[in-house]
Protein backbone atom coordinates (compact mmCIF):
# COMPACT_ATOMS: atom_id res chain seq x y z
CA UNK A 1 0.00 0.00 0.00
CA UNK A 2 2.72 2.15 -0.96
CA UNK A 3 0.63 4.74 -2.48
CA UNK A 4 -2.47 4.86 0.11
CA UNK A 5 -4.84 4.09 -2.68
CA UNK A 6 -7.78 2.13 -2.91
CA UNK A 7 -8.47 0.15 -6.11
CA UNK A 8 -11.84 0.07 -7.25
CA UNK A 9 -13.19 -2.64 -9.71
CA UNK A 10 -16.50 -2.54 -10.84
CA UNK A 11 -17.99 -4.80 -12.07
CA UNK A 12 -21.49 -6.35 -13.73
CA UNK A 13 -21.88 -9.26 -15.13
CA UNK A 14 -21.76 -7.76 -18.91
CA UNK A 15 -18.44 -5.56 -17.92
CA UNK A 16 -15.80 -4.40 -16.05
CA UNK A 17 -16.85 -0.80 -15.94
CA UNK A 18 -13.96 0.71 -13.77
CA UNK A 19 -10.76 -0.72 -12.48
CA UNK A 20 -9.52 2.90 -11.23
CA UNK A 21 -7.27 4.50 -7.77
CA UNK A 22 -10.07 6.15 -5.32
CA UNK A 23 -9.28 7.76 -2.07
CA UNK A 24 -12.68 6.56 -0.45
CA UNK A 25 -15.52 4.75 -1.24
CA UNK A 26 -19.57 5.13 -0.33
CA UNK A 27 -21.76 2.17 -1.28
CA UNK A 28 -25.08 1.04 0.30
CA UNK A 29 -25.03 -2.28 1.95
CA UNK A 30 -27.82 -4.15 2.81
CA UNK A 31 -28.68 -1.89 6.07
CA UNK A 32 -27.40 1.57 5.15
CA UNK A 33 -24.66 3.28 4.00
CA UNK A 34 -20.59 2.19 4.59
CA UNK A 35 -17.70 4.29 4.11
CA UNK A 36 -13.93 2.39 2.62
CA UNK A 37 -11.01 4.01 3.48
CA UNK A 38 -7.57 2.81 2.50
CA UNK A 39 -6.32 -0.41 4.75
CA UNK A 40 -9.96 -0.99 6.19
CA UNK A 41 -10.50 -4.63 7.46
CA UNK A 42 -11.13 -7.21 4.72
CA UNK A 43 -14.69 -7.95 4.13
CA UNK A 44 -17.29 -9.09 2.10
CA UNK A 45 -20.68 -7.62 2.58
CA UNK A 46 -24.19 -7.50 0.58
CA UNK A 47 -25.22 -4.66 -1.39
CA UNK A 48 -28.28 -2.89 -1.42
CA UNK A 49 -29.63 -0.28 -3.65
CA UNK A 50 -28.38 3.41 -4.36
CA UNK A 51 -25.80 5.59 -4.99
CA UNK A 52 -22.14 4.54 -5.11
CA UNK A 53 -19.76 7.36 -4.60
CA UNK A 54 -16.14 7.22 -5.67
CA UNK A 55 -14.09 10.03 -4.02
CA UNK A 56 -10.25 10.73 -5.94
CA UNK A 57 -8.16 13.42 -6.68
CA UNK A 58 -10.35 13.74 -10.11
CA UNK A 59 -12.98 14.62 -8.24
CA UNK A 60 -16.13 12.86 -7.29
CA UNK A 61 -17.84 10.01 -9.07
CA UNK A 62 -21.31 8.72 -9.03
CA UNK A 63 -23.02 5.50 -10.03
CA UNK A 64 -26.43 3.84 -9.52
CA UNK A 65 -25.59 0.35 -8.14
CA UNK A 66 -28.58 -2.36 -7.67
CA UNK A 67 -27.48 -5.04 -5.36
CA UNK A 68 -24.62 -7.92 -5.65
CA UNK A 69 -21.61 -7.91 -3.44
CA UNK A 70 -18.27 -5.93 -2.21
CA UNK A 71 -15.51 -7.01 -1.38
CA UNK A 72 -12.57 -5.53 0.17
CA UNK A 73 -9.12 -7.39 -0.08
CA UNK A 74 -6.16 -5.41 0.93
CA UNK A 75 -6.47 -2.17 -0.95
CA UNK A 76 -8.55 -4.12 -3.78
CA UNK A 77 -12.45 -3.33 -3.32
CA UNK A 78 -14.59 -5.56 -5.45
CA UNK A 79 -18.26 -4.35 -6.02
CA UNK A 80 -20.13 -6.92 -8.18
CA UNK A 81 -23.69 -5.49 -8.97
CA UNK A 82 -26.10 -6.50 -10.92
CA UNK A 83 -26.77 -3.30 -12.77
CA UNK A 84 -24.85 0.20 -12.13
CA UNK A 85 -25.83 3.19 -14.27
CA UNK A 86 -24.05 6.40 -14.19
CA UNK A 87 -26.76 9.11 -12.31
CA UNK A 88 -27.36 10.57 -15.72
CA UNK A 89 -28.05 7.45 -17.63
CA UNK A 90 -31.25 7.08 -15.20
CA UNK A 91 -34.19 7.63 -17.51
CA UNK A 92 -36.66 9.50 -15.19
CA UNK A 93 -39.71 9.34 -17.29
CA UNK A 94 -39.58 5.74 -17.38
CA UNK A 95 -39.10 4.80 -13.76
CA UNK A 96 -42.00 7.16 -13.17
CA UNK A 97 -44.47 5.64 -15.01
CA UNK A 98 -43.40 2.24 -14.07
CA UNK A 99 -43.49 3.51 -10.65
CA UNK A 100 -47.24 4.85 -11.49
CA UNK A 101 -48.17 1.12 -12.50
CA UNK A 102 -46.48 -0.70 -9.31
CA UNK A 103 -48.56 1.57 -6.83
CA UNK A 104 -52.07 0.51 -9.32
CA UNK A 105 -51.11 -3.03 -8.53
CA UNK A 106 -52.47 -4.81 -5.36
CA UNK A 107 -50.49 -6.77 -3.23
CA UNK A 108 -52.70 -9.58 -1.40
CA UNK A 109 -50.24 -11.58 0.12
CA UNK A 110 -47.84 -10.33 2.59
CA UNK A 111 -45.06 -11.24 0.22
CA UNK A 112 -46.48 -9.43 -2.26
CA UNK A 113 -46.56 -6.78 -0.65
CA UNK A 114 -43.07 -6.83 0.86
CA UNK A 115 -41.80 -7.08 -3.39
CA UNK A 116 -44.19 -4.24 -3.87
CA UNK A 117 -42.43 -1.95 -1.01
CA UNK A 118 -39.01 -3.02 -1.83
CA UNK A 119 -39.49 -2.21 -5.91
CA UNK A 120 -40.79 1.21 -4.94
CA UNK A 121 -38.58 2.08 -2.58
CA UNK A 122 -35.79 0.98 -5.56
CA UNK A 123 -37.85 3.18 -7.50
CA UNK A 124 -37.95 6.14 -5.41
CA UNK A 125 -34.05 6.13 -4.77
CA UNK A 126 -33.38 5.91 -8.66
CA UNK A 127 -35.79 8.92 -8.85
CA UNK A 128 -34.15 10.53 -5.95
CA UNK A 129 -30.19 10.40 -7.35
CA UNK A 130 -31.20 11.08 -11.27
CA UNK A 131 -30.02 14.20 -12.98
CA UNK B 1 -24.53 -22.01 -79.12
CA UNK B 2 -26.74 -22.35 -76.27
CA UNK B 3 -23.87 -24.47 -73.95
CA UNK B 4 -21.40 -20.90 -73.58
CA UNK B 5 -24.28 -18.97 -72.53
CA UNK B 6 -25.45 -21.08 -70.35
CA UNK B 7 -21.85 -21.34 -69.03
CA UNK B 8 -21.89 -17.03 -68.81
CA UNK B 9 -24.76 -17.56 -66.96
CA UNK B 10 -24.04 -20.06 -64.11
CA UNK B 11 -20.44 -17.72 -63.83
CA UNK B 12 -22.33 -15.05 -63.29
CA UNK B 13 -24.75 -16.05 -60.46
CA UNK B 14 -21.36 -18.08 -58.84
CA UNK B 15 -19.68 -15.18 -58.84
CA UNK B 16 -22.32 -13.09 -56.83
CA UNK B 17 -23.10 -15.74 -54.38
CA UNK B 18 -19.65 -15.55 -53.72
CA UNK B 19 -19.80 -11.50 -53.21
CA UNK B 20 -22.42 -12.86 -50.60
CA UNK B 21 -20.95 -15.49 -49.02
CA UNK B 22 -17.02 -13.15 -48.60
CA UNK B 23 -19.25 -10.12 -46.75
CA UNK B 24 -21.49 -12.65 -44.64
CA UNK B 25 -17.82 -13.87 -43.33
CA UNK B 26 -16.59 -10.38 -42.94
CA UNK B 27 -19.47 -9.86 -41.17
CA UNK B 28 -19.78 -12.35 -38.88
CA UNK B 29 -15.74 -11.83 -38.29
CA UNK B 30 -16.32 -8.24 -36.87
CA UNK B 31 -19.11 -9.83 -34.66
CA UNK B 32 -17.42 -12.59 -33.33
CA UNK B 33 -14.78 -9.59 -32.22
CA UNK B 34 -17.41 -8.24 -30.46
CA UNK B 35 -18.96 -11.20 -29.02
CA UNK B 36 -15.89 -12.20 -28.03
CA UNK B 37 -14.82 -9.57 -25.83
CA UNK B 38 -18.22 -9.38 -24.41
CA UNK B 39 -17.56 -12.77 -23.41
CA UNK B 40 -13.97 -11.83 -21.45
CA UNK B 41 -15.49 -8.95 -20.03
CA UNK B 42 -18.44 -11.25 -18.30
CA UNK B 43 -15.50 -13.74 -17.12
CA UNK B 44 -14.21 -10.92 -14.65
CA UNK B 45 -17.61 -11.03 -12.79
CA UNK B 46 -17.98 -15.27 -12.41
CA UNK B 47 -14.22 -15.11 -11.90
CA UNK B 48 -15.20 -12.71 -9.03
CA UNK B 49 -18.29 -14.36 -7.56
CA UNK B 50 -15.56 -17.72 -7.56
CA UNK B 51 -13.49 -15.96 -5.61
CA UNK B 52 -15.91 -14.77 -2.96
CA UNK B 53 -17.83 -18.78 -3.12
CA UNK B 54 -13.70 -19.73 -2.72
CA UNK B 55 -13.34 -17.07 0.55
CA UNK B 56 -16.28 -18.35 1.82
CA UNK B 57 -15.43 -21.90 1.56
CA UNK B 58 -12.48 -21.04 4.15
CA UNK B 59 -14.66 -20.29 6.69
CA UNK B 60 -16.03 -23.01 8.39
CA UNK B 61 -19.53 -22.95 6.82
CA UNK B 62 -22.33 -25.79 6.16
CA UNK B 63 -23.01 -25.26 2.16
CA UNK B 64 -26.70 -25.41 2.14
CA UNK B 65 -28.76 -23.95 -0.18
CA UNK B 66 -31.90 -25.07 -1.76
CA UNK B 67 -30.53 -24.84 -5.06
CA UNK B 68 -27.28 -26.80 -4.27
CA UNK B 69 -29.73 -29.61 -3.55
CA UNK B 70 -29.64 -32.83 -5.32
CA UNK B 71 -33.03 -34.09 -5.71
CA UNK B 72 -33.21 -38.14 -6.19
CA UNK B 73 -35.36 -39.21 -9.29
CA UNK B 74 -36.11 -36.05 -10.88
CA UNK B 75 -39.29 -35.59 -12.37
CA UNK B 76 -39.67 -31.96 -13.78
CA UNK B 77 -37.21 -31.28 -16.37
CA UNK B 78 -36.74 -28.10 -17.67
CA UNK B 79 -34.74 -28.33 -20.86
CA UNK B 80 -33.63 -25.18 -22.78
CA UNK B 81 -32.32 -24.73 -26.04
CA UNK B 82 -29.98 -22.53 -27.69
CA UNK B 83 -29.64 -21.96 -31.23
CA UNK B 84 -29.50 -18.83 -33.52
CA UNK B 85 -32.00 -17.01 -35.43
CA UNK B 86 -30.46 -16.77 -38.72
CA UNK B 87 -29.10 -19.76 -40.96
CA UNK B 88 -25.55 -20.06 -43.00
CA UNK B 89 -24.07 -21.36 -39.64
CA UNK B 90 -22.65 -24.77 -40.71
CA UNK B 91 -23.22 -27.49 -38.65
CA UNK B 92 -23.96 -24.74 -35.85
CA UNK B 93 -27.68 -25.42 -34.89
CA UNK B 94 -27.21 -29.09 -36.17
CA UNK B 95 -24.55 -29.46 -33.65
CA UNK B 96 -27.11 -28.44 -30.73
CA UNK B 97 -30.62 -30.11 -32.02
CA UNK B 98 -28.66 -33.30 -31.97
CA UNK B 99 -27.40 -32.98 -28.41
CA UNK B 100 -31.30 -31.67 -27.47
CA UNK B 101 -33.37 -34.20 -29.46
CA UNK B 102 -31.96 -37.49 -27.37
CA UNK B 103 -32.54 -36.01 -23.76
CA UNK B 104 -36.08 -34.74 -25.34
CA UNK B 105 -36.65 -38.15 -26.36
CA UNK B 106 -35.58 -39.82 -23.59
CA UNK B 107 -37.36 -37.40 -20.85
CA UNK B 108 -40.94 -37.97 -22.91
CA UNK B 109 -40.64 -41.91 -23.31
CA UNK B 110 -40.12 -41.93 -19.46
CA UNK B 111 -43.34 -42.01 -17.85
CA UNK B 112 -42.24 -40.55 -14.20
CA UNK B 113 -40.67 -37.52 -15.79
CA UNK B 114 -42.70 -34.20 -17.26
CA UNK B 115 -40.69 -32.12 -19.48
CA UNK B 116 -40.80 -28.26 -20.01
CA UNK B 117 -38.82 -27.21 -22.78
CA UNK B 118 -37.77 -23.85 -23.97
CA UNK B 119 -35.99 -22.42 -27.24
CA UNK B 120 -34.05 -19.59 -28.41
CA UNK B 121 -33.76 -19.00 -31.80
CA UNK B 122 -36.33 -19.31 -35.01
CA UNK B 123 -33.74 -22.46 -36.22
CA UNK B 124 -34.58 -24.48 -33.12
CA UNK B 125 -38.53 -23.52 -33.58
CA UNK B 126 -38.81 -24.48 -36.99
CA UNK B 127 -36.90 -27.23 -36.56
CA UNK B 128 -38.97 -28.78 -33.64
CA UNK B 129 -41.89 -27.54 -35.09
CA UNK B 130 -41.37 -29.41 -38.06
CA UNK B 131 -40.42 -32.76 -36.08
CA UNK B 132 -43.81 -32.22 -34.12
CA UNK B 133 -42.41 -31.54 -30.65
CA UNK B 134 -43.92 -29.39 -28.81
CA UNK B 135 -42.37 -26.56 -26.43
CA UNK B 136 -43.42 -24.34 -23.85
CA UNK B 137 -41.39 -21.33 -24.59
CA UNK B 138 -39.65 -19.68 -27.34
CA UNK B 139 -37.37 -16.90 -27.15
CA UNK B 140 -36.18 -15.00 -30.73
CA UNK B 141 -34.92 -11.88 -29.31
CA UNK B 142 -31.39 -13.06 -28.77
CA UNK B 143 -28.82 -11.47 -30.88
CA UNK B 144 -25.17 -12.05 -30.74
CA UNK B 145 -25.41 -9.78 -27.48
CA UNK B 146 -27.17 -10.68 -25.53
CA UNK B 147 -27.81 -8.28 -22.29
CA UNK B 148 -28.11 -9.62 -18.74
CA UNK B 149 -31.12 -7.67 -18.26
CA UNK B 150 -32.77 -9.96 -21.01
CA UNK B 151 -31.37 -13.20 -19.36
CA UNK B 152 -32.09 -12.08 -15.68
CA UNK B 153 -35.50 -12.40 -15.31
CA UNK B 154 -34.74 -15.82 -17.28
CA UNK B 155 -32.95 -17.04 -14.63
CA UNK B 156 -35.40 -15.72 -11.70
CA UNK B 157 -37.87 -18.31 -13.15
CA UNK B 158 -35.93 -20.88 -13.21
CA UNK B 159 -34.90 -20.08 -9.38
CA UNK B 160 -38.53 -19.92 -8.86
CA UNK B 161 -39.64 -22.56 -9.85
CA UNK B 162 -36.80 -24.71 -8.57
CA UNK B 163 -37.28 -23.20 -5.12
CA UNK B 164 -41.00 -24.06 -4.77
CA UNK B 165 -40.38 -27.69 -6.66
CA UNK B 166 -42.29 -27.52 -9.88
CA UNK B 167 -38.88 -27.61 -11.58
CA UNK B 168 -36.27 -30.42 -10.42
CA UNK B 169 -34.04 -30.18 -12.56
CA UNK B 170 -32.90 -27.50 -15.37
CA UNK B 171 -30.84 -28.06 -18.49
CA UNK B 172 -29.50 -26.29 -21.37
CA UNK B 173 -28.19 -27.27 -24.48
CA UNK B 174 -25.65 -24.99 -26.34
CA UNK B 175 -22.12 -24.76 -28.18
CA UNK B 176 -19.57 -24.50 -25.13
CA UNK B 177 -16.70 -21.77 -26.38
CA UNK B 178 -13.51 -23.49 -25.51
CA UNK B 179 -11.04 -22.01 -27.25
CA UNK B 180 -11.49 -19.92 -30.91
CA UNK B 181 -10.55 -23.43 -32.88
CA UNK B 182 -12.98 -25.82 -30.71
CA UNK B 183 -16.89 -25.37 -29.75
CA UNK B 184 -18.35 -28.21 -28.98
CA UNK B 185 -22.34 -28.64 -28.60
CA UNK B 186 -23.24 -30.35 -24.86
CA UNK B 187 -25.88 -30.28 -22.64
CA UNK B 188 -25.18 -29.23 -19.18
CA UNK B 189 -26.83 -29.40 -15.72
CA UNK B 190 -27.41 -25.96 -14.80
CA UNK B 191 -29.71 -26.55 -11.52
CA UNK B 192 -29.22 -27.86 -8.96
CA UNK B 193 -26.04 -26.46 -9.18
CA UNK B 194 -23.12 -29.10 -9.30
CA UNK B 195 -20.64 -28.16 -7.58
CA UNK B 196 -20.08 -24.36 -6.78
CA UNK B 197 -16.22 -24.37 -7.43
CA UNK B 198 -15.61 -25.74 -10.82
CA UNK B 199 -15.37 -22.64 -12.89
CA UNK B 200 -12.68 -21.15 -9.77
CA UNK B 201 -10.70 -20.82 -12.65
CA UNK B 202 -6.99 -20.22 -11.69
CA UNK B 203 -6.06 -19.87 -8.16
CA UNK B 204 -3.99 -16.85 -7.41
CA UNK B 205 -2.72 -18.21 -4.47
CA UNK B 206 -2.28 -15.04 -2.51
CA UNK B 207 -4.74 -14.76 0.24
CA UNK B 208 -6.61 -17.35 0.83
CA UNK B 209 -6.31 -16.86 4.30
CA UNK B 210 -8.19 -13.60 4.46
CA UNK B 211 -9.74 -13.38 7.77
CA UNK B 212 -13.12 -11.79 6.04
CA UNK B 213 -15.66 -9.68 8.59
CA UNK B 214 -19.18 -11.06 6.78
CA UNK B 215 -21.78 -8.41 6.30
CA UNK B 216 -24.47 -9.68 7.69
CA UNK B 217 -23.25 -13.39 8.13
CA UNK B 218 -21.15 -15.50 5.97
CA UNK B 219 -24.50 -17.50 5.52
CA UNK B 220 -26.51 -15.07 4.30
CA UNK B 221 -23.98 -13.81 1.98
CA UNK B 222 -24.11 -17.49 0.73
CA UNK B 223 -27.84 -17.38 0.18
CA UNK B 224 -27.29 -14.49 -2.00
CA UNK B 225 -24.54 -15.66 -4.10
CA UNK B 226 -25.65 -19.07 -4.79
CA UNK B 227 -28.53 -17.68 -7.20
CA UNK B 228 -26.24 -14.55 -8.10
CA UNK B 229 -23.95 -17.84 -9.26
CA UNK B 230 -26.33 -19.13 -11.35
CA UNK B 231 -27.23 -15.96 -13.14
CA UNK B 232 -23.82 -15.82 -14.14
CA UNK B 233 -23.54 -19.12 -15.82
CA UNK B 234 -26.90 -19.06 -17.69
CA UNK B 235 -25.75 -15.88 -19.25
CA UNK B 236 -22.28 -17.42 -19.86
CA UNK B 237 -24.04 -20.08 -21.82
CA UNK B 238 -25.65 -17.24 -23.70
CA UNK B 239 -22.48 -15.30 -24.32
CA UNK B 240 -21.14 -18.67 -25.38
CA UNK B 241 -23.56 -19.77 -27.53
CA UNK B 242 -23.47 -15.95 -29.07
CA UNK B 243 -19.24 -16.29 -29.32
CA UNK B 244 -19.94 -19.78 -30.96
CA UNK B 245 -22.39 -19.26 -33.29
CA UNK B 246 -20.13 -16.32 -35.23
CA UNK B 247 -16.94 -18.74 -35.02
CA UNK B 248 -19.44 -21.26 -37.25
CA UNK B 249 -20.90 -18.76 -39.62
CA UNK B 250 -17.23 -17.30 -40.28
CA UNK B 251 -15.67 -21.03 -40.67
CA UNK B 252 -18.91 -22.01 -43.04
CA UNK B 253 -18.67 -18.69 -45.26
CA UNK B 254 -14.53 -19.14 -45.73
CA UNK B 255 -15.59 -22.48 -46.38
CA UNK B 256 -18.52 -21.18 -49.08
CA UNK B 257 -16.23 -18.46 -50.44
CA UNK B 258 -13.28 -20.69 -51.36
CA UNK B 259 -15.82 -23.28 -53.02
CA UNK B 260 -17.22 -20.78 -55.13
CA UNK B 261 -13.88 -19.11 -56.06
CA UNK B 262 -12.75 -23.28 -57.34
CA UNK B 263 -16.18 -23.09 -59.30
CA UNK B 264 -15.54 -20.42 -60.84
CA UNK B 265 -12.21 -21.22 -61.78
CA UNK B 266 -13.81 -24.74 -62.77
CA UNK B 267 -16.78 -22.47 -64.88
CA UNK B 268 -14.71 -20.33 -66.85
CA UNK B 269 -11.85 -22.83 -68.15
CA UNK B 270 -15.07 -24.92 -69.07
CA UNK B 271 -16.44 -21.57 -71.01
CA UNK B 272 -13.37 -21.20 -72.84
CA UNK B 273 -13.13 -24.29 -74.08
CA UNK B 274 -16.64 -24.16 -75.24
CA UNK B 275 -16.20 -20.54 -76.74
CA UNK B 276 -12.98 -21.93 -78.17
CA UNK B 277 -14.83 -24.91 -79.86
CA UNK B 278 -17.44 -22.57 -80.77
CA UNK B 279 -14.74 -20.23 -83.06
CA UNK B 280 -13.39 -23.38 -84.25
CA UNK B 281 -16.11 -24.90 -85.71
CA UNK B 282 -17.07 -21.90 -87.43
CA UNK B 283 -14.00 -21.59 -88.95
CA UNK B 284 -13.75 -24.82 -90.27
CA UNK B 285 -17.74 -24.56 -91.57
CA UNK B 286 -16.14 -20.66 -93.12
CA UNK B 287 -13.46 -23.19 -94.72
CA UNK B 288 -15.26 -25.79 -95.68
CA UNK B 289 -17.64 -23.38 -97.69
CA UNK B 290 -15.02 -21.87 -99.38
CA UNK B 291 -13.33 -24.80 -100.61
CA UNK B 292 -17.08 -26.42 -102.06
CA UNK B 293 -17.16 -23.34 -103.99
CA UNK B 294 -13.59 -23.71 -105.63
Amino acid sequence: MADGKLQLVLVTPEKTLLNEPADSLKFPLFDGLIGVYPSRAPMVGRLGFGELVIRSSAGDKSFYIDGGFAQVKGKVVSILTNDATTLDGIDTAALKTELAEISEQAATTDADQETKTNRINRIRTMLKLAR
Amino acid sequence: MANARALVKRLKSVKNIRKITRTMELIATARFKKAMDRATEAAAYTKKISEIVADLSQVDLKFSHPLLEQRENPKKVNLLVLTSNRGLCGGYNGGVLRQAVPRLKEISDNEDQSLEVEVAGKRGIAFLKFQGYEFDRSYTNFEDQPKFSEIEPIAQRYIDGFISGEIDRVEVAYTKFESAGKQTAMLETLLPIGDLMTDTGEDDGEGRNVDYEFLPSAQEILEEIVPAAFKARLFKCFLDAAVSEQIARMVAMKGATENAGDMIRDLSQKYNRARQSQITSELSEIIGGAAALE
